[in-house]
């Protein structure tokens, strides 16, 4: 989904892909605290449309705190075998001109598919202007609840009902 | 920072059984009064008792998220997944099907602009309207803002209002053609997304934000307003208004507010200890003037909007005092005390200093705070400065405990157990040293007696008291005037004193009610008139000129006009409240404060025309537990007689008073007045009757709305006047003619034995006549010797013909074959005495025939006796079959000429015998030469 709305983008007149992108999660649990993180967070921005997507394969994120944990997060939770991709897309609802450098606040209303559930969210975001340059800037929490991801009762204590998120992507204006 | 005001009192109402876990997101009140719910398991209607869910038509489970009524009074009902049903008056839901197709995604509003156009909002696809049975859809494309509609309203001007993630688009078609236009950040609204809209009575919006609190919009002045820019709860979902002024808020996930528009002060308030943080989903303002509250944690709660109460207790209250500053001082046994909303609220102490057991209080022209004690005296407190003084009877006192005080411009008056003080007030008494002037009124001169509860200065400037013992007493133009008995009715104690706003005193007794005073009679109110307790502590007019009845069992609200009361206990909050003696106060707002045992509670008169009485609904009619489309149908058959009819009385500030009164009338003239919330009657006999029910609140049915249902069962045919006349007629004309024909049976049956009886007898009667056995016997004797074999044949044809003779008599019919054996029996014995002189000749092969037993005999007998046989005249009988089915017996005629004596019975017993066998007659021809009989040939068939 997600790599299909890019492939569209590419086409537009004042489409932004990324040149990096980076998402790490933080999961805060009475007894563990697990963090990892992926660079190969890809999405475009259609300054026209205000329309955005993004994606980030399951199986890229890196860091955990053992191998062990990372086939669990991976075979047990988010199950990246058969949902190998997390995504988000829909539009910014702020008229922003980002031809303007700057500071912006935003809000992304749009669809998060993570283990093949979807829900509607509206995330909030910095993005700066800076020659073309956009550097997107956002942290939001994700419920498991709200995806379907069951955690064993036993396991609470080391994994969080709500898992932290932090995104960090810079966009380089198409064809430039 | 949220004040901690007083709040009302939040029932809860949980959906019980397997709807536990419903999620309930929408609540929409009918023209009926009927509460909808939208639900996530579907829509439900709840009449105060019990919800009733309504599945759709299709009975898929899903969430309803939008109910509208039109103005036809069909509800339309839209779903999460795009479906919309309606459900017209008679009950049946129905999925719409326009045949553009229906939206695909939630529907989040439904309804009708000013010209009757239907407009749907939905979440993803932008407007629809349907006109001329044609669905458009009106969207970004069109200039929509977002085609996520969260909030879709009808202001009193008309104009739609759509809530998007883009701002505001006001829709509208123009001479058919869509038309939008937009609000947005450019034009100062605070967020791009909107989440919540509802118009004011003047058309101005109230707008509810993703992020930024709530603005309002202008639309005299097109410009955004923002009174109150420190919001900080987040989203706001839905929007309430009361009064005009009192804005109140859902918001996702920081629960409830309501904000204050004069006073600029945010409230925050929770439905129940848990749900200070709850997701609102919808508020709402019913007729009565409660409020609705929807959220994640309590489901449904309602408050009743003008009780409220003030957080907080206090021991004892005595008097409370609303202030010019609006603020509220409370007296009690351990002192004086000033609630403080900042903050946390909390009563604050005052003139902690002074041991003060408070029994009254005051403010005066000059804004001073007079206190009356309890054998202390009265202080004058100026609360902006601290000034205090304090009068005790040495400044003219009457008596040092003050129980009621009152006041008209510069004067005052003080009940007090000595009597009444009256001060003026030439100048403000804590800025001068020199004592207030004063008057003071007792037993001695002029007033009933000492005791005086209340003092009460009329619109008129009239001062009343309540004295105890003594009735009340008024003082105008200097004079006092007692009044101890109202009409037959000797006063005792009175308590309470207010005035309506035709200017009648109404004064509350100990233990008589209450009672009205126009100024010449008095009027008495007991429990009889539906109070509910004849000690009556206090007593208040309220801003529309109710009064309250404010008693040990809780308030009654009462119209002076009308008479009729309203109840408030339990479900406000204020059940076995046990009030103190007129620790109540009306505030500048026209709200009134009473203090009740430990708090405090406010009630405000509404401006809103509230429904005062239960609204009721004949909501079911069922025969034989068959629903009945009452709109439809009122005629039954007389087999339809099962009637339930099924009714609820909606009166949700107190859904368990709702008592019903009903009759049928046709079946029972009197009323019958039950809790039960249906009337049954089984076998109703056939007739014309009217159903009528009325719901009451307050055990008072005269004043409440009715609501009837005439039908008529229907007579059975067999009871109808003409079917049971014709069935009589008939039934008498079939009787009639059977009797008739076993008469005319009988008759014939009588006449016909008695003609074969006497055929019977003259056939014996001439054979045993001696005559022709004398001939007989001669025939014999003759022959004996001559020929004595044919003597011995004569005389067996003899015996044959009388056997045949006596076996024939008794039927009525025999085949013609044996008719003629006898015949030729009979001419063998006529052969052998006349020889050749008598001929008969039978030509008959009438194989079916049948005659009447000895006819031929008769006629050929009749025959020999008539008719001279001699050699010369030899007598010829021919009996011939006709081809017009007669058999005629004819004879050349020859008379005797000395004939025979005859009775003429022979042929008058034919002719009569055969008009009972056959229709056609017996038929008699004489030419002078042939004498001939013809009779008509029996048939079988016919025998």
């Amino acid at each position: 989904m997600g790599a299909c709305i890019v492939a569209t983008y590419v086409q537009a007149q004042s489409r932004y892909i990324t040149s990096r992108g980076e998402i790490s999660f933080t999961s805060e649990a009475p007894l563990e605290v697990i963090k990892a993180q992926s660079k190969e967070l890809r999405g475009a921005i259609d300054a026209d449309k205000k329309t955005f997507a993004f994606t980030v394969p399951v199986k890229s994120f890196e860091g955990f705190n053992s191998p062990l944990q990372r086939e669990h997060f991976n075979e047990n939770y988010m199950e990246s075998t058969q949902y190998d991709k997390a995504t988000f897309n829909g539009k910014i609802i702020e008229q922003i001109d980002f031809t303007k450098d700057g500071e912006y606040e935003v809000r992304a209303k749009g669809k998060l598919n993570v283990h093949g559930i979807e829900q509607e969210r509206i995330i909030k975001a910095t993005i700066s202007a800076k020659g073309g340059k956009l550097t997107v800037r956002s942290s939001f929490a994700v419920l498991l609840e709200e995806h379907g991801i069951a955690i064993p009762k036993i396991v609470y204590q080391k994994i969080a009902d709500e898992i932290q998120l932090k995104v960090e992507a810079v966009f380089t204006m198409q064809g430039r | 920072m949220a004040l901690h005001a007083q709040t009302p009192r939040f029932n809860h109402h949980p959906m019980g059984g397997e709807w536990e876990d419903t999620r309930v997101k929408k609540v929409y009140q009918a023209e009926s009064g009927l509460l909808w719910f939208g639900a996530d398991r579907g829509l439900f209607q709840y009449d105060g008792r019990n919800f009733t869910f309504r599945p759709s038509g299709d009975s898929v489970q899903r969430a309803a998220t939008a109910i509208y009524e039109d103005r036809q009074g069909t509800l339309w009902v839209g779903y999460e997944d795009g479906a919309v049903f309606t459900k017209s008056q008679s009950g049946k839901f129905a999925l719409w099907a326009p045949q553009e197709g229906l939206p695909k995604v939630a529907i989040t509003g439904i309804l009708e602009d000013g010209n009757g156009v239907l407009w749907l909002s939905t979440y993803g696809e932008g407007l629809y309207y349907f006109q001329h049975n044609r669905l458009y859809s009106f969207n970004t494309d069109d200039g929509l803002l977002g085609n996520d509609i969260y909030a879709f309203v009808k202001d009193v001007n008309g104009r739609l209002w759509a809530a998007t993630d883009g701002g505001i688009s006001i829709c509208a078609l123009r001479a058919g053609k869509k038309s939008v236009y937009n609000l947005t950040r450019a034009q100062g609204l605070p967020d791009d997304i909107v989440r919540a809209i509802l118009p004011d009575e003047k058309g101005n919006c109230w707008i509810g934000t993703y992020d930024k609190g709530f603005c309002y919009f202008n639309t005299k002045t097109w410009k955004f307003e923002y009174p109150y820019t420190e919001w900080t709860f987040g989203v706001i979902n839905s929007f309430e208004l009361f009064e005009g002024r009192e804005l109140w808020i859902g918001a996702d996930g920081q629960g409830l507010f309501r904000f204050d528009l004069l006073t600029k002060k945010l409230q925050r308030l929770a439905c129940s200890d848990k749900s200070l943080a709850s997701k609102v989903f919808d508020l709402h303002k019913d007729v009565e003037g409660n409020i609705w509250v929807l959220n994640n944690i309590d489901g449904i709660c309602s408050a009743n909007r003008p009780f409220e109460f003030i957080p907080g207790r206090l021991d004892n209250i005595q008097a409370v005092l609303a202030d010019s500053r609006n603020r509220l001082w409370v007296g009690t046994q351990d002192g004086l005390y000033r609630y403080e909303p900042e903050g946390n609220g909390a009563y604050v102490p005052q003139l902690a200093h002074l041991t003060l057991n408070v029994l009254s209080l005051y403010e005066d022209n000059f804004q001073n705070l007079w206190i009356g004690t309890f054998g202390g005296g009265v202080y004058c407190y100026q609360p902006a400065n601290g000034r205090l003084r304090h009068f005790t009877e040495q400044d003219g006192l009457t008596n040092g405990s003050i129980l009621s005080i009152d006041g008209h411009n510069e004067r005052l008056w003080m009940a007090t157990l000595g009597g009444v003080t009256e001060y003026t007030l030439q100048a403000d008494p804590l800025l001068s040293t020199a004592g207030p002037a004063h008057r003071n009124f007792n037993q001695e001169n002029g007033l009933g007696t000492n005791f005086i509860y209340k003092v009460f200065v009329d619109s008129k400037g009239r001062t009343w008291f309540g004295a105890d013992g003594r009735g009340i007493s008024v003082l105008e133009n200097g004079r006092i005037t007692n009044f101890s008995q109202a009409g037959d009715v000797p006063l005792s104690a009175v308590y309470a004193i207010t005035e309506d706003q035709r200017g009648h005193i109404w004064f509350s007794t100990a233990k008589q009610g209450i009672f009205e005073f126009d100024g010449k009679h008095f009027y008495q109110l007991t429990v009889k008139e539906g109070i509910r307790e004849q000690a009556i502590t206090s007593l208040a007019t309220d801003k529309k000129g109710n009064i309250l009845v404010v008693h040990q069992s809780g308030i009654d609200l009462l119209d002076p006009l009308s008479r009729h009361l309203i109840y408030f206990d339990d479900e406000v909050g204020i059940h076995n409240i046990d009030p103190n003696l007129n620790a109540l106060a009306t505030d500048n707002n026209g709200n009134v404060w009473i203090g009740a045992q430990n708090q405090v509670l406010r009630y405000t008169t509404l401006k809103e025309e509230l429904s005062i009485h239960p609204r009721t609904l004949l909501y079911n009619v069922s025969v034989f537990l068959e629903p009945v489309n009452i709109l439809l149908q009122n005629e039954f058959a007389y087999n339809q007689n099962n009637f339930i009819f099924e009714f609820v009385g909606l009166w949700y500030t107190d859904p368990k008073t709702v008592k019903y009164r009903y009759k049928l009338e046709g079946f029972n003239p009197d009323w019958i007045i039950s809790g039960d919330p249906r009337a049954t009657y089984s076998n109703l006999p056939p007739g014309q009757y009217t159903f009528t029910v009325s719901a009451t609140e307050n055990e008072a049915f005269d004043q409440e709305p009715a609501v009837s249902y005439s039908f008529r069962v229907k007579t059975p045919m067999w009871r109808r006047p003409w079917f049971l006349i014709s069935t009589v007629l008939l039934v008498g004309g079939v009787l009639y003619w059977l009797m008739k024909q076993r008469e005319y049976r009988v008759q014939r049956e009588a006449i016909l034995n008695k003609e074969k009886i006497e055929s019977q007898y003259e056939a014996l009667k001439s054979q045993i006549n001696p005559h022709f056995l004398f001939n007989s016997f001669n025939t014999l004797i003759t022959i004996i010797d001559e020929d004595p074999k044919l003597a011995v044949a004569y005389v067996e044809q003899l015996s044959d013909f009388y056997r045949s003779i006596l076996q024939y008599r008794e039927k009525e019919v025999i085949p013609l074959k044996e008719e003629i054996t006898l015949v030729k029996t009979y001419a063998f014995l006529l052969n052998t005495r006349y020889g050749d002189n008598f001929r008969l000749n039978v030509s008959v092969n009438g194989e079916t025939a049948y005659v009447a037993p000895l006819t031929l005999q008769i006629l050929v007998e009749n025959a020999v006796k008539h008719n001279i046989i001699s050699k010369t005249k030899p007598l010829n009988v021919d009996i011939v079959l006709e081809e017009n089915a007669y058999l005629s017996v004819s004879n050349n005629l020859q008379p005797k000429l000395t004939p025979e004596r005859s009775t003429g019975f022979g042929l008058q017993s034919i002719k009569a015998r055969y008009a009972l066998l056959v229709d056609k007659p017996v038929k008699v021809e004489e030419d002078g030469f042939v004498f001939k009989v013809s009779i008509p040939i029996i048939k079988n068939d016919q025998a």
